[in-house]
């Protein structure tokens, strides 16, 4: 999975280019993501996805690479991104892949 | 005339301003220390004009419609976009414009066959509120921010970046004033925002890319800088390098293609190899 493999195409990732514009549509996001998904058109699988912050299925339906940080990001928040929070573990974790292991 | 007095490739990674103290002492002193030597460098050549060229990060385009290159030609800028306000850890900030160079870069590139895309309007995020916090603490320099795009499949050729760098050095240097200018590629080196690398610096990629750097060889970057070799350095993150080749291609317009190497630190706390490379141009 990579660059490649976007689908420019998927509603999701017209959903996070919003997010992270429009105030207003993330708030909504925040108060209820349901019908935050439904408004922007998302399959069922996307839902499924988004509900579970499953990373790995959102960059199997295409999302690109960039947004998946940022999806862990959308839910966690963004301040003191250091490898150790709860976004960058959130990553790791659902991404499947060994985080940094604290910093040194 | 107005002058390209030199060109730059540094780092943006948004570590630096978010989260450095999580780094172990000496790769903060490192990292900061580089780009100390480049604000130091800015301080001493006191530019009027910075014409920088980055990614966007998916920010200001929608994947329904991204363009090669985009031209900010507004009359002020703001940074950072608030969405990536507490990420950055960069205080508010304003820059002015520069409308009429900007639009020359529009207009003379067209002339050249290259269609740039410009914009009023422009969020900038990592992209340049790192880089401009460190260089140009005090905003006090006119600023044409370039939006491209190798992130996005399919992505501008290294070709198409050295042309577009050559390019931006033969009208800065046919544009009627008396301005100063610097050229500022950011992002890179390697890193992988969003891939299976996101906790990983491949530092053999690195150093290979800034030696190439410091051979000021175009042709050797031609031949071995491919979209598939920047995908070794981080998939969706390395692709920003090409914001360097502009850079490169630039420096070489003006006969000088070989870079200086000013850092490089391997840093898995900034998720990112930091560095920088510089051309003087004057």
């Amino acid at each position: 999975m990579g660059i490649r493999d976007t689908d420019r195409t998927l509603p999701s990732n017209q959903m996070v280019f919003e997010l992270r514009r429009d105030p207003q549509a993330f708030a909504a996001f925040q108060r209820d993501l349901e019908a935050s998904m439904e408004h922007y058109g998302l399959s069922a699988q996307e839902k499924q996805a988004w509900r579970e912050t499953d990373l790995a299925a959102l960059a199997r339906l295409g999302m690109h690479p960039y947004f998946l940080p940022q999806v862990s990001r959308l839910f966690k928040g963004g301040g003191y991104n250091h490898n150790d929070s709860e976004a960058a573990l959130l990553y790791a974790k659902k991404m499947n892949i060994a985080s940094a292991g604290g910093s040194r | 005339m107005a002058r390209l007095i030199a060109s730059l490739g540094i780092a943006h990674a948004p570590g630096v301003t978010g989260w450095i103290d999580k780094a172990p002492q000496h790769e903060q002193d490192a990292v900061l220390a580089g780009y100390a030597e480049f604000g130091r460098r800015m301080d001493e050549l006191e530019p009027d004009v910075v014409i920088g060229v980055a990614n966007d990060h998916l920010l200001n385009f929608p994947m329904s419609n991204i363009p090669d290159f985009c031209v900010g030609i507004g009359d002020d800028w703001a940074g950072p976009a608030p969405w990536f306000r507490d990420w950055l850890n960069v205080p508010d900030y304003k820059i002015g414009g520069h409308r009429a160079l900007a639009r020359a870069l529009v207009r003379e590139s067209a002339r050249a066959g290259i269609n740039h895309a410009f914009a009023e309007q422009l969020l900038f995020d990592d992209n340049w509120s790192v880089p401009l916090k460190f260089l140009f603490p005090r905003y006090d320099v006119k600023f044409i921010p370039i939006h491209m795009n190798p992130i996005v499949p399919p992505v501008p050729s290294v070709q198409k970046c050295l042309e577009v760098g050559r390019q931006i050095a033969r009208i800065v240097q046919a544009f009627p004033g008396d301005e100063r200018v610097v050229l500022m590629g950011t992002g890179g080196l390697s890193h992988d925002p969003g891939g299976p690398d996101y906790f990983t610096v491949h530092e053999e990629f690195d150093r290979w890319f800034m030696q190439l750097m410091e051979s000021g060889d175009t042709d050797r970057v031609q031949r071995e800088v491919t979209f598939e070799k920047l995908l070794t350095g981080g998939d969706g993150g390395a692709g920003e390098l090409l914001s360097w080749i502009v850079a490169m291609g630039a420096a070489a317009e003006l006969g000088k293609p070989q870079a200086e190497s000013v850092f490089y630190v391997p840093s898995v706390p900034m998720r990112c190899g930091m560095g920088g490379c510089y051309w003087p141009l004057s």
